[in-house]
């Protein structure tokens, strides 16, 4: 019997073969554009407050979601651009590079955002952001004083986020 | 099947200057297509704000649900950029070449007004069979 | 190139031999030049035929040098004076000076007798320039029918030359004609010399 839930943490997605912490940043919003959580490991430049930065992060998905969205080639009914989409609904996207970042990008079924932001030549991080979203599930939704919607301030998950994310390429 | 389903041209202040569709499912209207090339402007210029690291130029590849964008931005601030299937090759070249074609039969046309929309019938065929080409260059693969 | 040593050598210019000089200039900066010049023009005409006749007076100021020129350093200070001479200078001699090649061919006009036509499938000057629908059959190679006539003229055969796109079969691009008729005192004189 353990004390929150029955669940176990599945093991982690192998980590690329590259040692040495290429992640810059991590983002965690919910459906409001709340940031629950914000985790920064090396970001030599800022230009904004953080409570700007964290609102035209949130701007910028939810633009790039209603572009992918009416952009998408593949389906014939694509709805008005702008509109607001469900989760779930639509063409989204999972990740995009510049020439110094990557980002990549992942939306659970109930609109929780979770984007990580990492080296341009990392590669696909998909599974790692759902095993960052079991994270949160097993450390934050299973905790019983968490509120929804508040920011997490919880150090056993951020350890355990921070430990996760040194070990990827 | 088309692996490129469209290309657009954007001059420096976010305005669609060429569009052409290479048989994307559903219809898009002009004004439509105006509204993604400037909403794309400013998402390219937000994602430099947002950089960790100070160098960035913006957005190069978008990788979505169920296609690629590719863009390619010049030094002059005209941005390029291609909708493509999920995992289609060569797009950087490909973006590179159509921009020497643009500098070739648009800008060196004594009829082109800068930063307005593009009708040179040069350009046009010289696209096409660029575009053509790297068709035939994926169907070789 | 000329060299810095050639330079010291002849310290006054007229000194100097006349070089053939590099035959090669940028593509790209004569496109941009020539597409300023239309432009320049274009905004001190009001209509495509004012338009036209400038650039044939651009091209005429060139074919007038060029002549002299050519005559100078190609013809042993020599110039045709038969009609086929001077077409086939032009056609030839200029064309390679002007644009590196020999033009695509050199016809005479069938319904005319004072016609004739060098053609070319792709002009050097029209290999950047789409001209807008709303222009109808504005041709800038009226530039390069002004160096004809610029030749023609200065070589004592006045004519009147334009140039025309004319639609090839199985080729999506038109080429460019330049059309030349000959003023009657040529032919006559022609004529007589037999």
């Amino acid at each position: 019997m353990q004390f929150f839930g029955g669940s176990e943490i599945s093991p982690s997605p192998p980590a690329p073969a590259a040692s040495g912490n290429n992640a810059h940043m991590l983002y965690i919003f919910n459906r409001n554009g709340v940031c629950l959580l914000y985790r920064e490991w090396n970001r030599p430049l800022k230009t904004l407050s953080s409570q700007q930065d964290h609102k035209l992060m949130f701007g910028l998905l939810f633009s790039l979601k209603s572009l992918t969205a009416k952009m998408d080639p593949t389906s014939v009914e694509k709805g008005n651009l702008g509109v607001p989409q469900l989760p779930g609904q639509g063409c989204s996207f999972h990740s995009f590079r510049t020439n110094t970042y990557k980002l990549s990008f992942m939306e659970t079924p109930s609109g929780i955002k979770i984007i990580l932001v990492t080296h341009p030549r990392t590669s696909d991080l998909r599974d790692s952001l759902k095993y960052i979203y079991n994270l949160y599930v097993e450390y934050v939704v299973k905790n019983p004083l968490y509120s929804p919607g508040t920011p997490i301030r919880y150090e056993l998950f951020n350890k355990a986020v921070d430990q996760y994310v040194r070990g990827l390429g | 099947m088309a692996a490129i389903y469209s290309l657009y041209i954007i001059n420096k202040s976010g305005g669609l200057i060429f569009y052409k569709d290479y048989g994307s499912a559903g219809r898009m209207d002009t004004n439509d297509s105006l509204r993604l090339a400037s909403l794309w402007h400013s998402m390219h210029a937000i994602s430099q704000q947002l950089s960790p690291v100070s160098g960035c130029s913006g957005i190069e590849l978008l990788q979505a649900d169920t296609f690629d964008l590719h863009c390619f931005q010049s030094l002059t601030g005209t941005k390029f950029f291609v909708v493509c299937e999920p995992g289609t090759l060569h797009m950087e070249s490909l973006l590179k070449h159509i921009y020497e074609l643009y500098t070739d039969y648009v800008l060196k046309n004594p009829f082109y007004e800068m930063e307005m929309p593009i009708r040179c019938e040069l350009f046009d065929i010289n696209l096409a069979q660029a575009v053509q080409k790297d068709r035939v260059a994926l169907l070789g693969r | 190139m000329i060299g810095v040593g050639k330079i010291k050598q002849y310290t006054n210019v007229l000194d100097r031999p006349l070089s053939k000089g590099k035959q090669e200039v940028s593509l790209s900066a004569f496109a941009f030049l020539f597409s300023e010049l239309v432009q320049y023009n274009q905004t001190q005409v009001d209509n495509i035929a004012e338009l036209e006749r400038r650039l044939e007076d651009a091209g005429y100021a060139v074919g007038a040098r060029v002549l002299e020129l050519l005559c100078h350093r190609e013809k042993g200070n020599r110039r045709e004076t038969r009609l086929l001479g001077i077409l086939s200078f032009i056609h030839s001699t200029v064309w390679k000076v002007l644009f590196g090649k020999v033009a695509d061919s050199l016809e005479k006009g069938t319904e005319h007798e004072d016609e004739y036509m060098i053609s070319e499938k792709e002009l050097l000057l029209n290999r950047f320039i789409s001209i807008p629908k709303d222009m109808g059959a504005f041709n800038c190679g009226a530039f390069v029918a002004g160096i004809v006539k610029g030749v023609l003229d200065n070589a004592g055969f006045p004519a009147v030359v334009t140039a025309h796109f004319v639609p090839v079969d199985g080729q999506q691009r038109p080429r460019t004609t330049i059309l030349i008729k000959f003023a009657e005192e040529v032919l006559q004189r022609e004529a007589r010399l037999g």
